[in-house]
């Protein structure tokens, strides 16, 4: 079977009516969240994940993750063109990658264009995302390919690769986020071992056995923690927002526009596809170079179409490059995509090179349904801009409370014990303590999805060689990892040693 | 960058890594058919952290005091909501779903701004009841609805 035929069975997947409706419901809460301020796409993922669950268990197995990481997806790209929403009506950004949206939209938006910037940020948006879907398309199985030749000491070194690109630019220091990478991987430990049956750190407490789930972990360290931060800042008051006006786009808007959006889906595309530099990197980057090859710079800043039609393009074609190494390697190179993967494995599927081959269902089933999500996105946002911006004003005086309930509701729906509720609680006060004091949290959720697969491999390499730690570095392409690793954690250092502004991903 | 915070934190982490080193050395050495027993990753990773909590403290050390203007925080709110966020979580069981939900919902509303009781309380009572009907009813999931003296 060709990618043509894959394809074409992944859209018999998509149009099934139920994931149809789930892609919708997905692109739907998506919008939404990004439009909260609050909640970002990382808790938005987390805190869906129990209720999909939920919502898809009376199917078999394998169209249930189908179902479930349609609906997930969806939320992860609705939510990257969501922040938009609020970066041009409110000047707060809904995440952080749509922060310097806020530097033209808010600009347009005092001048009476809020309608043809909102329309602009979805149509970069579409563009950007089919891009990238494309790309993906093409670039997937040829991966995977690559991919499926890899040896365990090969996996480690790539994995161990993702870590550290992750950790190099997450956050203000890199100690700490090597530390929070460290403290996730050790978490992973905890429970039976896989290979040899030895529980390790129980303490003979028989919850602990089957070790500390990942749920509840992301939906406490994300959810509850961003919840807790703006109870104790006071942050529930709401803004003034701007006046929409006219909602399409004038001729001219469009064709300032065109440009941008093309080099801002190639570049975001491409930064999306590196671990570590998520859709705030890519947002940042395609804002620069736009302002660089402009015949008038000092018109950015003032308003101009261009400095949201490209970063907006740029941070939605960054979420889709994001999911190739996800979806070919099972590498996530962001807090977003761990999460996702973290879906993934709960429903015992393993994302991977060899996910093309053992659940085409799953994969090209999530291809063909994003297509569709994209589409989905802009009709559904072009006529109710006005109604996202309504939602902006649902007071978070009734939000705060609510989000805490659905995180109760959704973890105790999936786990059904007490103790994971209470590590839930705990989860989210470490998560505001450790994100206050620039301990990032993204790093800590890769370790603790990666965990288990790198030590798997270590030993299944380690066996090989006899116990000699050398064959990580006789093997060809696992030695290449590693000296990329080691860069891309010494660059960054050796850079700010001369005195140079890093540009940190604050995203995950 | 709060040094203390940064001070304390390492701290915790260089017991955690030496806990962790101590409690694998604990573990059984080898495993059947490989010479890579279930300690060594644990090992290994307690040891770089208690290498990088070392680092970390010293830069808290050598990091110069900052000034930071960080507004109060709202430390009553706060813990009345967590305080009854907890009570609510341990009590899930004993009191249902329904119940438990509703009164959590009320409380921290009612802590979050004063008055309008009366949309709190309809907003509590439709998202308990609606979350209870769409999942035990609808998709017949498991959860207990009310407290078992009840029903």
């Amino acid at each position: 079977m060709n990618v043509l035929d894959y394809l074409a069975d992944g859209f018999m997947t998509a149009l099934q009516w139920h994931n149809l409706l789930f892609a919708f419901i997905g692109v739907l809460i998506g919008t939404s969240v990004g439009v909260l301020p609050g909640i970002g796409p990382m808790s938005g993922v987390a805190l869906l994940i129990p209720v999909t669950a939920s919502m898809t268990s009376g199917l078999p197995a394998e169209a249930a993750a189908t179902s479930s990481i349609i609906l997930l997806a969806g939320v992860y790209y609705g939510a990257m063109y969501g922040g938009s929403t609020t970066s041009i009506l409110l000047n707060t950004p809904g995440e952080s990658s749509s922060v310097v949206t806020t530097l033209d939209g808010y600009q347009m938006a005092k001048q009476g264009r809020a309608g043809p910037a909102l329309s602009i940020a979805a149509i970069g948006s579409f563009a950007a995302g089919l891009f990238a879907l494309v790309a993906l398309i093409l670039l997937a199985q040829p991966l995977s390919n690559v991919a499926i030749k890899f040896g365990p000491a090969d996996y480690f070194s790539l994995m161990l690769l993702g870590l550290c690109a992750v950790s190099g630019l997450a956050g203000k220091s890199i100690t700490k986020a090597l530390i929070m990478t460290v403290f996730g991987l050790l978490l992973a430990t905890i429970g039976m071992d896989t290979v040899s049956g030895v529980a390790r750190f129980t303490f003979d407490i028989p919850i602990l056995y089957s070790g500390l789930e990942f749920l509840t972990i992301a939906v406490g360290l994300f959810a509850l923690g961003e919840v807790f931060k703006s109870i104790l800042e006071r942050d529930y008051i709401a803004g003034q927002t701007s006046k929409i006006g006219r909602i399409l786009p004038t001729r001219k808007d469009l064709k300032d526009s065109a440009g941008p959006i093309a080099r801002g889906s190639v570049l975001g595309f491409f930064i999306g596809i590196l671990p570590g530099a998520g859709a705030t990197l890519a947002s940042f980057f395609s804002y620069i170079v736009e302002k660089k090859i402009s015949k008038n710079p000092e018109s950015f800043g003032k308003g101009n179409i261009a400095g949201v039609a490209a970063p907006e393009s740029a941070n939605n074609a960054a979420s889709g490059g994001a999911m190739i190494p996800l979806l070919t390697l099972g590498i996530p190179g962001s807090g977003t995509t761990a999460i996702l993967m973290g879906a993934l494995i709960m429903y015992n599927i393993q994302p991977g090179p060899l996910l093309f081959e053992e659940h085409p269902q799953v994969a090209w089933g999530l291809i063909a349904s994003m297509l569709i999500g994209n589409l989905l996105l802009l009709v559904l946002n072009m006529p109710l801009v006005k109604v996202f911006a309504k939602v902006i004003q649902t007071p978070a005086k009734y939000l705060i409370p609510i989000i805490i309930a659905i995180s109760i509701f959704g973890v105790y729906a999936v786990q059904a014990q007490i103790f994971d509720l209470i590590l839930l609680l705990g989860c989210g006060i470490a998560g505001f303590l450790l994100a206050r004091n620039d301990f990032p949290l993204a790093p800590l959720v890769l370790g603790l999805v990666l965990g288990p697969m790198i030590e798997n491999n270590m030993r299944r390499a380690l066996t090989t060689s006899n116990g000699d730690f050398m064959i990580f570095l006789q093997k060809p392409m696992s030695l290449t990892f590693l000296i990329i690793a080691v860069l891309w954690i010494l660059v960054p250092i050796l850079l700010k040693r001369r005195g140079k502004e890093v540009v940190v991903n604050e995203e995950g | 960058m709060n040094r203390t915070f940064d001070r304390y934190a390492s701290i915790v982490f260089l017991l955690l890594g030496i806990g962790f080193m101590w409690q694998s050395a604990k573990i059984s050495a080898s495993a059947y058919g490989s010479t890579v027993g279930p300690n060594i990753f644990p090992f290994g990773l307690g040891l770089a952290l208690v290498l990088l909590s070392i680092r970390l403290f010293y830069e808290a050390l050598k990091a110069k005091p900052t000034e930071s203007q960080k507004e109060k925080l709202d430390y009553k709110r706060f813990f009345m909501i967590f305080a009854a966020a907890f009570l609510y979580a341990y009590f899930l069981e004993v009191i249902g779903y329904i119940i438990g939900t509703f009164l959590f919902l009320l409380f921290a509303f009612q802590t979050l701004e004063r008055g309008k009781w009366l949309k709190s309380i309809l907003i509590s009572a439709l998202f308990s009841g609606g979350v209870y009907v769409i999942f035990v009813v609808l998709l017949e999931g498991s959860m207990p609805g009310f407290p078992s003296w009840l029903s």
